[in-house]
């Protein structure tokens, strides 16, 4: 394999600026790769009748960073023709439509990339020490994924 | 001697982020969360809620019997709600 094409690599950041698609999608096309999913999670304005007027989110980094390492390779070990991962997450203050969260994975074919993305999403939200507060008009409240296996499940 | 780290409702109830607590050296996790609260009782509220993180792995409160050294982060981890 020409050398130009590099080892697979995993960019993880948490930041509390702006995410960028744009950013996060060319950290991982590869001239290899005929493929790149990405998932970008947004923030709704509304949840059960009430305004939210923006989200506040907070992370035990070093764990956080270390969980979504530790969900690149098992990535890597499911799908192995995958080539670059990218995880970026927004933490602090984040205003209404704008992401919290994008996800961009590059695979030769698209199978992979596909189906890499919606895993790394979907541990991400059971596994990742990052928690987000909705801000109402008057009232907050602190958000618990379905996924969590010690959230109570009835919320 | 540990580091005790609190996140999200957990740091709210507490009133505080972090702070140093003296500790057995070995315990089960469900006793580490009592000798928690003695320091902090409105953490009982979340107590069905909770989990660890030790040495940044998640653990059970429990009968998980855990080995701490001196300087080890323990971290109280309310329900996640990344992404």
């Amino acid at each position: 394999m020409d050398e130009s094409e590099g080892v697979p690599e995993d960019f993880i950041k948490l930041k509390s600026e702006k995410l960028s698609v744009d950013e996060v999608s060319e950290l991982v096309v590869s001239p290899c790769c005929g493929a790149v999913s990405v998932f970008i999670g947004t923030t709704r304005n509304n949840f059960e009748g009430k305004k939210v007027v923006h989200l506040e989110y907070e992370a035990y980094t070093s764990m956080a960073e270390s969980e979504i390492k530790k969900i690149c390779r098992d990535v890597r070990q499911k799908w192995p023709s995958i080539k670059h991962i990218a995880v970026h997450h927004r933490l602090g203050v984040v205003p209404i439509t704008e992401a919290s969260v994008i996800i961009a994975v590059s695979s030769p074919h698209r199978a992979e990339s596909l189906e890499a993305v919606t895993y790394c999403i979907n541990t991400l939200k059971a596994s990742v020490p990052i928690w987000k507060k909705e801000i109402y008009e008057d009232e907050y409240s602190w958000k618990e994924n379905k996924e969590c296996f010690w959230a109570n499940s009835e919320k | 001697q540990v580091s005790v780290l609190y996140f999200a409702r957990s740091a709210e109830l507490a009133g505080l982020r972090s702070e140093t607590l003296w500790v057995p050296r070995q315990v089960t996790s469900l006793q580490l969360w009592e000798e928690i609260v003695k320091v902090h009782p409105r953490l009982a509220v979340i107590r069905d809620q909770v989990v660890f993180a030790v040495r940044q792995e998640y653990v059970l409160l429990g009968d998980q019997l855990l080995v701490l050294q001196p300087g080890d982060e323990v971290a109280v981890i309310p329900p996640i709600s990344g992404g």
